[in-house]
C-alpha cells in the first residue's frame, strides 16, 4: 500500500463511496483490471464501507427475480427456491409506507459486540420488541442518515464507560518537510480493442520512466504469427515498432524512453499481426487489428 | 438468517458449481441485497435487473471469494452495490436535469433502514464517522445509502459541487485516518 499516492487513495475510497461519476467508474475499472494491488485498495474500502449495509432492512424481490437468475446461469432445476427462517421482511409494498425504524437504546447498543450468531438473534427479538412505526413526515434518506447519526453518537468513545472506551491508538505522523521526494508520476493506460469491443491488451505508461507494460487480456495469435505493438503519431513520419507482445501474459519494456511526453500521450497504439518474431523490416504488414488511446488514470501528484 | 460460516460454507459449494448450494445462498441473501439497491435504485424494475446480473455475477465469481477479506454478506452487497451505482451513474447524469423533481421524489420514497445487529466493524466505522463534523457525516452517510452523486449531494447541501468533492475527499482521508487503513 506504500506505494499508492494519496490520489489513488482517495480514488478507490470514493470509488467504494460510490460519489464518482461514470468515467471516473470507468477509469477505476481500468486500473483495477491492470494493478492487483489497486484493487485491493478499492476492496479494502468497499468492505470497510459494507458494514454500513447491515443497517439497510430487507425487502424480497418478486420470485421472477430467482426464475431469470436461474435461467441465465443454466440451471436445470426447476424446483422453488427453497425457504428459510429469515429476518422480518418487508414486501415491496412497504415502499409506500412509513419507514420502519428500529433505534434501540444505549444499554442494548453498548451489547451488542459480537457477531455470535446466537446472541445476535437475542438482540434482533428484543428489538423488534422495541420496533415502532416512525410517523415523522422528514424524508426517509435524512432519516437513514439520522438513525446512523445517532448510533454514530451512541459510538462515541468519550460517551462509553471507561471500562468499554477504546484504548487510544498511537498513530505515526508523517512530517512533510520541504524536500518532498519527486511525487508520484502519473500513470496512463490505454485498452487496446477492435471496435470498442473488449480489450485483448492493457498497455499501462508511467510517465516520469516511460517505461510500459502490456498485459495480454485476449487470445493468442494464431500459430506462426507474432503480434507486434506499433505507436502511431502525427509527428512521426511512420509506424514505429514497440516490439513484438503477447508472447506472455506480460510484456514490459523501456522502449518509449526514446520519444518526448507529447508524442506518446497524443499517439495511437495499434497490434498488427506479423510473421512469428515479428516485422523484419521495421513495418507493420497487416492493418492494426486492435487499437487504443492512452487516457489519464490518475495525475502526477495532484493537488488536493 | 444463516450465520456467516454457514454462508461461507455455501459460497465455497457455489464456487463448485453447486447449484443447490446457490438456491440457498440466494434464499438466505436477496431480501438484504434487494434492500441494498432498492434503496439506490428507488425503481423496483431496475433494482430487479440489478439483482439478476449481482446473482449471476456471483455465480460466476465465488471462487474468488476470500471469508479472510469480507463477510460473505458483505462481498455480495457490495458486488450489488457496484452494479446499482454504476447504473444510476449513467442514467443519473441526464436525469437530474430532465427532471427537477426526481430529488425530491427520490427523498420521500421511503425505504425501511431497520437496526439488525452491530458488528465491531459497524461500530468502528461509526465511531470513524462520526468524528466528521455533522454536515460530512450526513454527506457521507447519504452518499452510501442512496448512492447519490456530487450533483445531488450539493443540490441537497446547497453548496458547489466542487466543495462537495472536497468536503467527501477530506472526509474519506479522515475516516481513513481514523480506522488506521
Amino acid at each position: 500500500m506504500m506505494a499508492f499516492s494519496e490520489d489513488h487513495i482517495a480514488l478507490a475510497a470514493e470509488y467504494a463511496l460510490g460519489t464518482l461519476d461514470a468515467d471516473e467508474r470507468a477509469q477505476v475499472e481500468t486500473m483495477m483490471a491492470v494493478d492487483a494491488e489497486f484493487t485491493a485498495i478499492v476492496h479494502a474500502w468497499e468492505y470497510r464501507l459494507g458494514v454500513l449495509n447491515q443497517m439497510v432492512g430487507s425487502i424480497e424481490p418478486r420470485p421472477i427475480v430467482w426464475e431469470n437468475i436461474k435461467a441465465a446461469v443454466g440451471h436445470s432445476g426447476a424446483q422453488a427456491p427453497m425457504e428459510l427462517p429469515e429476518t422480518p421482511q418487508v414486501p415491496p409494498a412497504v415502499v409506500e409506507q412509513a419507514p420502519v425504524v428500529e433505534p434501540a437504546p444505549v444499554a442494548d447498543n453498548l451489547n451488542v459486540i459480537q457477531s455470535n450468531a446466537a446472541q445476535s438473534n437475542v438482540i434482533q427479538l428484543s428489538g423488534r420488541v422495541r420496533r415502532w412505526r416512525n410517523v415523522a413526515s422528514f424524508a426517509s434518506a435524512i432519516a437513514a442518515a439520522l438513525i446512523a447519526m445517532l448510533a454514530v453518537q451512541v459510538y462515541r468513545p468519550d460517551l462509553l464507560p471507561d471500562g468499554l472506551r477504546p484504548k487510544p491508538r498511537i498513530q505515526t505522523v508523517e512530517v512533510k518537510t520541504p524536500a518532498l521526494p519527486a511525487p508520484p508520476s502519473a500513470q496512463y493506460v490505454a485498452l487496446l480493442q477492435q471496435n470498442g469491443g473488449s480489450p485483448a491488451f492493457i498497455l499501462t505508461v508511467d510517465a516520469a520512466t516511460k517505461n510500459f507494460t502490456v498485459r495480454k487480456v485476449g487470445g493468442d495469435a494464431e500459430p506462426g504469427k507474432s503480434f507486434e505493438l506499433w505507436l502511431i503519431s502525427d509527428k512521426l513520419p511512420q509506424p514505429r515498432s514497440l516490439g513484438v507482445i503477447g508472447g506472455a501474459e506480460f510484456t514490459a519494456r523501456p522502449v518509449l524512453s526514446s520519444y518526448d511526453a507529447g508524442t506518446i500521450n497524443s499517439a495511437t497504439y495499434a497490434v498488427t499481426v506479423e510473421q512469428a518474431g515479428g516485422s523484419p523490416d521495421g513495418k507493420p504488414h497487416s492493418t492494426p487489428i486492435y487499437t487504443g488511446k492512452l487516457i489519464e488514470t490518475v495525475p502526477a501528484g495532484a493537488a488536493r | 438468517m444463516l450465520t456467516p460460516a454457514e454462508l461461507v460454507w455455501l459460497i465455497a459449494a457455489v464456487a463448485k458449481g453447486d447449484e443447490a448450494a446457490f438456491e440457498r445462498l440466494y434464499a438466505a441473501t436477496r431480501a438484504k441485497l434487494f434492500g441494498v439497491v432498492l434503496r439506490i435504485l428507488r425503481r423496483q424494475d431496475l433494482a430487479e435487473e440489478v439483482i439478476q446480473e449481482a446473482y449471476v455475477k456471483i455465480w460466476n465469481s465465488a471462487g474468488q471469494f476470500n471469508p479472510a477479506l469480507a463477510s460473505p454478506i458483505t462481498w455480495m452487497a457490495s458486488i450489488a452495490r457496484n452494479r446499482a451505482i454504476d447504473v444510476v451513474r449513467k442514467k443519473g447524469e441526464i436525469s437530474i436535469e430532465e427532471e427537477p423533481t426526481a430529488m425530491e421524489v427520490a427523498a420521500d420514497s421511503p425505504d425501511p433502514l431497520a437496526r439488525r445487529e452491530m458488528t465491531e466493524e459497524l461500530k468502528r466505522l461509526l465511531e470513524c464517522v462520526g468524528r466528521l463534523e455533522p454536515d460530512r457525516q450526513k454527506l457521507v452517510l447519504l452518499a452510501y445509502y442512496n448512492g447519490w452523486s456530487r450533483e445531488q449531494l450539493a443540490a441537497k447541501f446547497e453548496t458547489p459541487v466542487n466543495t462537495v468533492k472536497t468536503w467527501l475527499r477530506r472526509s474519506m482521508m479522515d475516516i481513513r485516518e481514523c480506522l488506521g487503513l
